[in-house]
């Protein structure tokens, strides 16, 4: 039988302008972790915040694992304020995460935000199999950027921002076009995580072209286990798919944004 | 001491039961405890055809509670005949499956359908889904309505017939009434409130339909008194339901006159919450020197 895990948070960062780094202790209680996979995770007491809030899993490294977020409402400024020593109850590893197939010749990675973290994970384990990669992290401002450093130990690193202040001026599908049409990169397979609009742009980009992709998209979750059928997204199929557990990593041709 | 309690003629091992939506068709659940703990478990809603439901953003937490807009998404009735329920009777509980419909004619064929499968033990029509255009709640605040609704649908319907009923209405002992005079062998309340959440950065409906239904430890004055005003006013027996988190909650159902009680959103925060809810009503039971839930069901009507 599956249960609810108590994790210990071991350390507390913030490591960005309102984005926070925890990692939790989970030796013995999880021993394996897919990339793009999250820990569903309970907000206090569950008295007032009835509702688990659904964290991407960023690293794994032998059952210590590191979460990200955005305090973005209540219940994520109540999870930014548990230090070192606080316990989480949380339900997971949840999820399909991104597939690794043996095909990778060169992989483009695309993380937009809050979509950077799942990809850490990706990056790392693709770039210990030899897989060259490309990286592009895009961020509003350089104030909200972060991991640049760590993707670099796993490929190269674009970075841009809406605003100019950190790498090239724009949004990540210029420097896809970029990379693509002037500098004659190809890759065969792309892996995204980030807002609707940037992978609905990924998306409309690759529409005529040979190659193999996985999103990793974001949704508003109830159970967070596959019963309630909060967080769909459209599919081709005649019914939704689950982003909890169908997903929340979904063949990038299998879904309509 | 003993739980088990009667509903309509089904013998239940005790009043615990998943709220219709919250549950699915049991399999997410039965991965954390065996489904034979509870006293019945009850479907997530079956339409004749498959159903998308709205588009997302279609659940939201909000204070006390969550709003949900889902919107009746499931399989289709046949797929759930085929795919869902042979694995859910293997279980050892009772099944009780929700039917919804936008037509008379749907809510006839989906109850029909489940009723001849011999694979449920009781249907719970479903007149009061906030979150469609049609069918849903529009049969269930009108008491003419849906006495037409239930007057059809019982003939086809060879198990116990429970109506759950809309908080939605000025006075919902008149649907109760209505649903009883029927042949409605049982009800069930309350389904969600209809309410709505503002997103004011983007000065917007956090759901994208606008509106939804509000569930959650917010609604349990409204349901309670809801359940204890219809327990009051009709002959058949009443499944209790609106914020159940703990024992004690289901307790106060039972002493409002509920024959049963349906936990709904406590699943999405404790996966194990309906288990807890029943070893919490033994706790109290023991503590109290309560032998059977009949001796305080009711006790403060």
């Amino acid at each position: 039988m599956r249960a609810t895990l108590t994790l210990q948070v071991i350390r507390h960062q913030c490591i960005a302008d309102g984005i926070y780094e925890l990692t939790l202790d989970g030796r013995g209680l999880i021993d394996s972790v897919d990339p793009g996979q999250f820990l569903h995770i309970l907000v206090g007491s569950g008295d007032v915040h009835v509702l688990r809030r659904p964290i991407s899993i960023a690293e794994f490294d032998r059952g210590i694992l590191r979460i990200v977020f955005r305090v973005v409402g209540a219940g994520t400024r109540w999870l930014s304020k548990q230090y070192e020593g606080a316990l989480l109850d949380v339900l997971g590893p949840q999820g399909r995460g991104f597939p690794l197939p043996s095909s990778v010749s060169r992989g483009l990675i695309v993380g937009g935000g809050i979509g950077v973290p799942p990809l850490l994970e990706l990056a790392k384990r693709l770039a210990h199999r030899g897989v060259e990669l490309d990286v592009i992290l895009g961020f509003p401002a350089k104030a909200h950027a972060f991991y640049s450093d760590e993707f670099a130990s796993f490929g190269t690193v674009h970075m841009v921002t809406e605003d100019g202040s950190l790498g090239t001026q724009g949004i990540v599908t210029d420097v896809v076009r970029n990379l693509h049409a002037e500098h004659s990169l190809s890759w065969s397979h792309f892996f995204a995580c980030g807002p609707h609009g940037m992978l609905a742009g990924l998306q409309t980009y690759f529409r005529d072209q040979d190659i193999d992709g996985y999103l990793s998209l974001e949704e508003r979750m109830g159970c967070g286990l596959g019963a309630c059928q909060g967080c769909v997204c459209e599919t081709k199929g005649l019914l939704n798919r689950r982003v909890c557990t169908d997903g929340p990593v979904f063949n990038w041709r299998e879904v309509v944004l | 001491m003993n739980t088990a309690v009667d509903l309509a003629g089904l013998r239940l091992r005790n009043p615990v039961m998943p709220a219709s939506g919250c549950f699915g068709f049991g399999r997410e659940y039965a991965e954390f405890y065996p489904l034979s703990c509870l006293g019945a478990v009850v479907t997530k809603a079956i339409t004749g055809s498959g159903r998308r439901g709205n588009p997302t953003p279609r659940v939201t937490e909000t204070d006390g509670g969550m709003l949900n807009s889902i919107g009746l998404a499931n399989p289709g009735v046949d797929a759930v005949l085929c795919d869902e329920l042979p694995w859910l009777r293997q279980q050892g509980v009772p099944i009780i499956a929700n039917a919804a419909g936008s037509t008379v004619d749907e809510y006839c064929e989906v109850v029909d359908k489940l009723s001849r499968s011999g694979l449920v033990d009781a249907v719970e029509l479903n007149v009061s889904c906030p979150n469609v255009e049609t069918g849903g709640l529009s049969f269930g605040v009108d008491p003419d309505i849906l006495c037409q609704l239930v007057t059809a649908v019982r003939p086809l319907c060879t198990v116990p017939l429970i109506v759950k009923l809309s908080p939605n209405t000025t006075d919902i002992t008149a649907a109760a009434g209505a649903a009883a005079a029927a042949g409605a062998d049982a009800l069930s309340l309350i389904n969600t409130l209809v309410g709505m959440a503002i997103d004011v950065k983007t000065r917007r409906p956090i759901l994208a339909r606008g509106v939804g239904g509000y569930s959650g430890p917010g609604i349990k004055p409204v349901a309670l008194r809801m359940v204890y005003q219809t327990v009051k006013s009709v002959n058949i027996p009443v499944i209790g339901m609106g914020g159940i988190r703990t024992g004690i909650d289901a307790i106060e159902f039972i002493m409002a006159g509920a024959a049963a009680v349906s936990v709904g959103t406590a699943n999405f925060t404790q996966p194990d919450a309906c288990v807890v809810i029943v070893r919490e009503i033994e706790e109290f039971m023991r503590q109290e020197g309560i032998g059977c839930l009949e001796e305080i069901r009711g006790c403060a009507l």
